[in-house]
Order: structure tokens, then C-alpha cells, then sequence
């Protein structure tokens, strides 16, 4: 086995950050999508209108919606020349994946903004910015699910690993070039999980020592 | 046998043979063509009786052909050139009459001869079973392709025993992409075979699945034959030109005639050559044209002369009447226009179908058990207060949480082809184990703090850690559930290292049928069926849980 550096192509980290900026992408469209339509869902689902039942509904089909298979479902059974409101429709596969993981990002939103809607009725301000580190830890996911993207031949930090992959003959070299991608993707993610805690442990703090000033 | 006995057979056998040269001069397809023509030439006043009439009247044919199909048929402004641009341009020659080419493509050219809006196509089409019964096929074929799979020189792929398991990518409605489905290889489809040489380059798809015809000018690019290579074809199909099956049965026979005589005299294999085209196929059919029994003017129907059509049709299932009549009724009651049930009507698409639905509720059945048995595992060592215990377990859901699922899912594959061979089975193994450990590591996790918190309050509250991991299972099970879900919903993603689910199958049935849009609106409704059923089944879960531990 000859050593793993020498085996792989010499613009493979390039590319690899190229591909992992794709998947960042694609997590912030899903996100900000999500972020308006799981709010409008949250809104409509505690007020006392009519709405309320079918929006608790549809929050339930999007929670079990599959993300891989609303992909494959956008891909092949959107029309090619559909229009929205006279616009057409071009769905590339980096946006088929994206309104994949809409679905989730938005019953994601629509619970914890329902949470934190609940927290601010009750006077509890800080709890209801619990919402925040909760959405930058739903990004986070929607960057290791987008991954998915390699399946139907988007570029991104996965399809760039796999295809290297691909090209190395033994199966430790390819366990070590996927140990590799393991911690490109890993440590960004740790590193947001650990704020993340700080975050909430900061919050909890504050809103207990508001609790006992109160 | 005695002398005279000897002579006289002799003598019998030079007769019959100076009879058969003289039978075959006057039956030659020369001679059978000479006299089509002139009969036609003496109808002028009645056109409407043949299209051959029409055109030796009014001295022009109108020939539908194909702008961009490299090496074949290619237009840049009004040059045109290729090899069935050469044999359109011999024929009219032949036939003595001026040429008009009409644009047509994979779409409209067999719409255009029934619509006489030209007199006959010649358009990389292949002759099938399912294409006879709506025109009228030429004999023999002026050409024959096959499917030929191209990928990196570097690919260990030589033959079907290569294929399991690979991802091969293919356009939509190949009709070859049911022999590659039923050798296991994944299919990612394209809607245009045009993308496919830049997939291969930028390395989307490992194999290539086409028409040898369509990478016979990327062959010409040393760059690209540098780095790719044919692995091997399969598939064989018959080219034909056709005409329409209503008026045209003097012209088909004048066709038929001049296909013989461009065989047997090499013109085919000449006009070949020159455009750089491959010509076994057409040496073979040289040898056989320049046969006594072929050469003549019935050689065109004799089957020892031609070749028989591609059979493309798929055996039908045994309700597949019923089923056509229930699209009927939906297309009629609610004007969805294309509804159509491709899985229930043909034999190969049922079967997939069925075993796609099974696979998929083992897969979810067993991601589910495979994830609660790894949450109660990981939670009891990571819960653990040693270390030996303890910290391999964090360390292991800290790497599994790091690793998107698709790399998870490729890890386990990749281990589980290098223990066993490959199977359907090893590779819904393996995503159960990825689905299972992927999503049982946050489960245990969840249990493991339920454990530290109880074991606080237990400390404070000066009391025994009595059953600890049971009420912790008891404390964590809204998280338990929550995961049990995400690894049923998890599941599809297990086709992406071609465990044979309902997603898998379903691809594969479009790849060679009609009926996309349903098929999909189909897959998409089961899914979010399942998984609400699942929701259903883990919440009553957590209600036992949580009365049990009361």
C-alpha cells in the first residue's frame, strides 16, 4: 500500500472544500425556506382561526416525508417546462435537493417556533430565544443530510470523496480517505454543537438568575 | 456408378446451373427494381396510388433525417453530412429523383410518416417488435448498433459479472436498461444521452450505458479515448429505415431492393468507411448479400437473409387488461391525463415491484430493531461510569454523529462487500447496520444523560441508584421514539448502495417504462404512510414504556 496522499488527485482538497461549500449551501436555502414557511405553519397553528387543523396536518405529512424520497419525487415527477406564478421552473439538482430538505427544516421551525412562541406568551423571553441555538443546530443537520445530493450527481462534499474513492484500489486506503471526510465534516460540526451548548448553558443561567431576581 | 451414368449426371448438373444463372438474371434484385420503377413511371396520372409514384413523378423525396447525431447525421447550416445523410443521397440517386431532408428527431419521426409529411425515415432507429406494428420496417437493416458500457480505462469491468451493485448511468426509456436492472447494476438516469460523455469526465458516473453509435464520435476525441474505454455490449439492434405502413407498399419494396443491392455491392460498407463508422456489422451483411439465395428478388423476405426485429415486448401480467382499464377510468374521471401504473402491467416491472415493497418494510422493520438494540447497547456503556466502557462508546457516537448517512451508509457497504460477496441481502444488511447505528448512537446517547441526570438526583436525594437504566430508558424514550422514527423515514437512502427498496425498484421501472409522475406521486404516498404508521406504533411504544416504568 503505497502512502494515501500520493494516491490521490492533486486538486482533491480543493475540490472537496468546493463541495462542502455546496452542502453549506444548499442547508441555508433549506433553512431560510423552511424558516418562512415553518413560521407561517407555527403562526397559523396556535391562532384560533380555521387554519389551525389543516396547518397541524401538513406539518405532520412534512415531518414524515422522507427527505431522499421528495428528492427523487421533485426530479421525476415535477414537469420539465412547470411554471410557478409564469415563472419557470428550472430545478437543478443542487435545488431538488435543497426543497428536499424543506419538509424538514420547516416542521423543524414550525415545532420550536410553536415552543418558543409558548415561552414568549408565558413572559419567559430568554427561553423563547432558545429558538436561535435550535435553528443552528437544525443547519447543521440539513449539512449532513444534504449529502444526499451524491445520489443524483450533485457536486458536493460526499460525490467529491466518493469519486475519489472510486479511483483508490484497496479498502484501506478508502477507509482512510473516508476517515478523512469524517472529520472535515466533524469538526465543524462539533465545534457548532459545543457553542451551541455554551449557548443554551449561558441562557439557562440568565433565565435562572431572572427567575430569582422575579 | 458407371461411366455413362457419371457423364449424364454431370451433364444434368451444368444444365440446372447455366438454368439457375439464367433464372437469377432475370430474378436479380436489379432487374426486380428496374421493373418497380418503370411500372411507376406509367402511373403518373393516378399519384395517389404509392408514395413510389409520387416520387418518381414528381421526380423529389422527401427523406426524414436527424440534425445532431454525430458521424450519422449532422447539420451545420444547410451542409449536411454523415453516414445516413451519404446513404439518403445514394438512394436517391438510385431512384432517380431529387432529395428533400426534413428535420426529425427521436420524437416525431415516426408521427411524420404517419402524417405524410415525408416519404420515408432514415434516423438511427431501431427496429423493435413494439415499433412493426406502427410502421413498416426496410429489409434488410442498412446498420446495427448495440449498448455498449464505457467507463474509465482504469475500471476492473469486462463482462455482466462486473456490473452488481455499480452505478450505471443511462438515459430514460433505453430500452436496454431492463437488461441492465435485471444484472443488479443502479441505474442514475439522465434525460439526455448528450450528457452523459461530460458525467463520465467530471466522474458523476462510473459506467456509461448507451448506443455504440452515439459514443463512436467521442471515440474519435484522443482525449476522451485516452481515459475511456469500451467494457462490453449487449443489446444488439437492427437500424431500419421505414416508411408508413399505409401507401407505401411499392416504395417499401423499392427500398427493401436497394438495400440488397447496397449490401451485395458494398455501397453501405463504402459510405461507412468514409464517415468513420463501425463496419463488422455490414461486412457480415456483404458476405450474406453476395449469397445465390439472397441475392435475388425474394431475398428480402427470406429469413435466412435478414435479420429478425428486436423483441421489446415485455411478457404482460395476468391482470394487466384490468389494470389498463382502471387507468382508464382515473384518466377519465379526473382528466389526469397521464396516469398510468407501469408497475402492474408487464411482468419484469411486477416483480420488481413486489420485491421492492417487501424489501423495503424488512429494511424498516429492521432499522427499527436495529436501532433500538444499539440505543440500549450504547446508552448501557456510555451511561457506564467506566471508562474502559464508556469512552469508546462516546467516542463512537461522536464519529457517527460527525459522518453524513450517505458516508455511514458507503462505509458499512464497503465492509460488508469485503466480508461477503455481493448480494441484495448484504446490501440491506449493511444499511440496516448504518440506518441502526447512525441513529441508535444519538438514541443511546439521550439514554446515557437520562442515566447522569437520575444518578444526580438519586445522590442528592441520598437514595440507591436502584434500576437505573430502566428509568432512564423510561425518562429518555420521547428521544428513543423520536429516533426510531428518523431511522424508518431513513431508510430510502439505503438504494443509494442498491439495497433493492421500493425507491430502487421503482427507478428501475421507470427506466424502462412509461409513467414517471404516477410512479413517483405512488412512492412518495407509501413513504409517508409507513412512517405515520411507525409514528403510530413508537408512540404507543412510549405510552407502554412510560406506564411500565411508572
Amino acid at each position: 500500500m503505497s502512502w494515501l496522499p500520493e494516491q490521490i488527485a492533486p486538486d482533491f482538497l480543493p475540490r472537496l472544500l468546493g463541495g462542502m461549500a455546496v452542502n453549506f449551501e444548499i442547508a441555508l436555502i433549506a433553512l431560510l425556506v423552511g424558516l418562512v414557511l415553518g413560521l407561517l405553519l407555527a403562526f397559523l397553528r396556535l391562532g384560533k382561526g380555521v387554519l389551525g387543523l389543516p396547518a397541524a396536518t401538513v406539518i405532520g405529512l412534512m415531518r414524515a416525508a422522507p427527505t431522499f424520497v421528495v428528492m427523487f419525487f421533485l426530479l421525476n415527477a415535477i414537469p420539465r417546462d412547470a411554471a410557478l406564478f409564469g415563472v419557470k421552473l428550472h430545478l437543478t439538482g443542487m435545488m431538488a435537493v435543497a426543497i428536499s430538505l424543506v419538509p424538514y427544516s420547516a416542521a423543524y421551525v414550525a415545532d420550536n417556533a410553536a415552543g418558543a412562541l409558548a415561552q414568549w406568551r408565558s413572559g419567559s423571553h430568554l427561553g423563547a430565544l432558545l429558538f436561535l441555538p435550535n435553528l443552528a443546530r437544525a443547519f447543521f443537520v440539513l449539512v449532513m443530510s444534504s449529502g444526499a445530493g451524491a445520489a443524483i450527481g450533485v457536486t458536493e462534499g460526499i460525490a467529491v470523496i466518493l469519486r475519489q474513492a472510486e479511483q483508490l484500489p484497496g479498502l484501506e486506503d478508502k477507509l482512510l480517505l473516508f476517515a478523512f471526510g469524517i472529520a472535515l465534516f466533524g469538526i465543524p460540526l462539533q465545534a457548532a454543537f459545543y457553542l451551541i451548548r455554551v449557548l443554551q448553558a449561558w441562557l439557562s443561567k440568565v433565565m435562572m438568575r431572572q427567575q430569582v431576581q422575579s | 456408378m458407371s461411366p455413362v451414368k457419371a457423364v449424364s449426371l454431370a451433364f444434368v448438373a451444368v444444365l440446372s446451373m447455366a438454368w439457375a444463372a439464367s433464372a437469377q438474371d432475370t430474378t436479380s434484385p436489379d432487374a426486380a427494381l428496374a421493373k418497380l420503377l418503370a411500372e411507376a413511371k406509367e402511373q403518373c396520372a393516378t399519384p395517389t396510388v404509392d408514395r413510389l409514384v409520387r416520387i418518381v413523378c414528381s421526380g423529389k423525396v422527401r427523406v426524414g433525417a436527424r440534425d445532431f447525431y454525430p458521424l450519422f447525421s449532422l447539420r451545420s447550416g444547410d451542409k449536411r453530412e454523415g453516414y445516413e445523410v451519404d446513404v439518403a443521397d445514394a438512394i436517391a440517386d438510385k431512384l432517380g429523383v431529387d432529395e428533400e431532408i426534413v428535420r426529425v428527431n427521436a420524437a416525431t419521426r415516426i408521427p411524420m410518416l404517419a402524417e405524410d409529411r415525408v416519404d420515408f425515415v432514415i434516423a438511427t432507429m431501431g427496429h423493435n417488435t413494439q415499433r412493426d406494428s406502427q410502421i413498416r420496417f426496410i429489409r434488410p437493416h442498412y446498420y446495427q448498433s448495440e449498448t455498449t458500457v464505457i467507463g474509465p480505462r482504469v475500471a476492473l469491468v469486462a463482462s455482466w459479472l462486473d456490473i452488481p451493485g455499480r452505478t450505471v448511468c443511462a438515459t430514460i426509456g433505453n430500452g436496454s436498461n431492463a437488461e441492465l436492472v435485471t444484472h443488479e447494476a443502479r441505474l442514475m438516469l439522465f434525460d439526455e444521452a448528450g450528457v452523459l460523455p461530460e458525467r463520465l469526465k467530471d466522474g458523476t458516473c462510473q459506467l456509461a450505458a448507451q448506443d455504440d453509435s452515439f459514443f463512436a464520435f467521442y471515440f474519435t476525441d484522443p482525449a476522451f479515448t485516452e481515459n475511456f474505454s469500451q467494457k462490453f455490449g449487449f443489446a444488439q439492434v437492427p437500424w431500419g429505415m421505414a416508411v408508413a405502413r399505409t401507401g407505401s407498399d411499392r416504395l417499401a419494396r423499392a427500398l427493401d431492393l436497394i438495400s440488397q443491392i447496397f449490401h451485395r455491392d458494398a455501397v453501405f460498407l463504402q459510405l461507412a468507411q468514409k464517415n468513420r463508422i463501425g463496419t463488422a456489422f455490414l461486412r457480415e451483411q456483404n458476405a450474406v448479400w453476395k449469397r445465390l439465395d439472397c441475392d435475388n428478388a425474394a431475398g428480402s423476405t427470406n429469413p435466412a437473409c435478414i435479420l429478425p426485429a428486436l423483441d421489446a415486448d415485455l411478457k404482460p401480467t395476468p391482470f394487466a387488461r384490468e389494470v389498463s382499464s382502471i387507468e382508464s377510468w382515473v384518466r377519465a374521471q379526473t382528466g389526469w391525463s397521464n396516469f398510468l401504473l407501469p408497475m402492474l402491467k408487464t411482468a419484469p416491472a411486477w416483480t420488481l415491484f413486489k420485491a421492492g415493497v417487501q424489501n423495503s418494510l424488512i429494511l424498516i422493520a429492521g432499522a427499527l430493531v436495529a436501532t433500538f438494540v444499539f440505543a440500549l447497547l450504547l446508552g448501557a456503556l456510555q451511561g457506564s461510569r467506566h471508562w474502559v466502557l464508556h469512552w469508546p462508546a462516546r467516542a463512537l457516537t461522536v464519529v457517527l454523529q460527525s459522518t453524513p448517512i450517505v458516508l455511514t451508509l458507503v462505509i458499512a457497504a464497503a465492509l460488508a462487500q469485503a466480508l461477503f460477496p455481493y448480494s441484495d441481502a448484504v446490501a440491506i444488511g449493511a444499511a440496516i447496520a448504518a440506518l441502526g447505528l447512525t441513529n441508535g448512537s444519538n438514541a443511546g446517547q439521550a439514554i446515557s444523560e437520562a442515566m447522569t441526570t437520575l444518578r444526580a438526583e438519586h445522590e442528592r436525594l441520598g437514595q440507591g441508584a436502584g434500576q437505573l437504566f430502566k428509568h432512564a430508558l423510561g425518562r429518555s424514550a420521547s428521544q428513543l421514539v423520536s429516533f426510531l422514527v428518523n431511522a424508518a423515514k431513513g431508510t430510502p437512502i439505503a438504494s443509494f448502495i442498491g439495497a433493492p427498496e421500493l425507491l430502487s425498484s421503482l427507478t428501475d421501472i421507470t427506466s424502462f417504462s412509461a409513467g414517471r409522475v404516477t410512479t413517483y406521486w405512488l412512492l412518495l404516498i407509501f413513504y409517508i404512510v409507513v412512517v405515520m404508521v411507525v409514528v403510530w406504533l413508537c408512540n404507543r411504544l412510549q405510552g407502554w414504556l412510560a406506564r411500565s416504568l411508572a
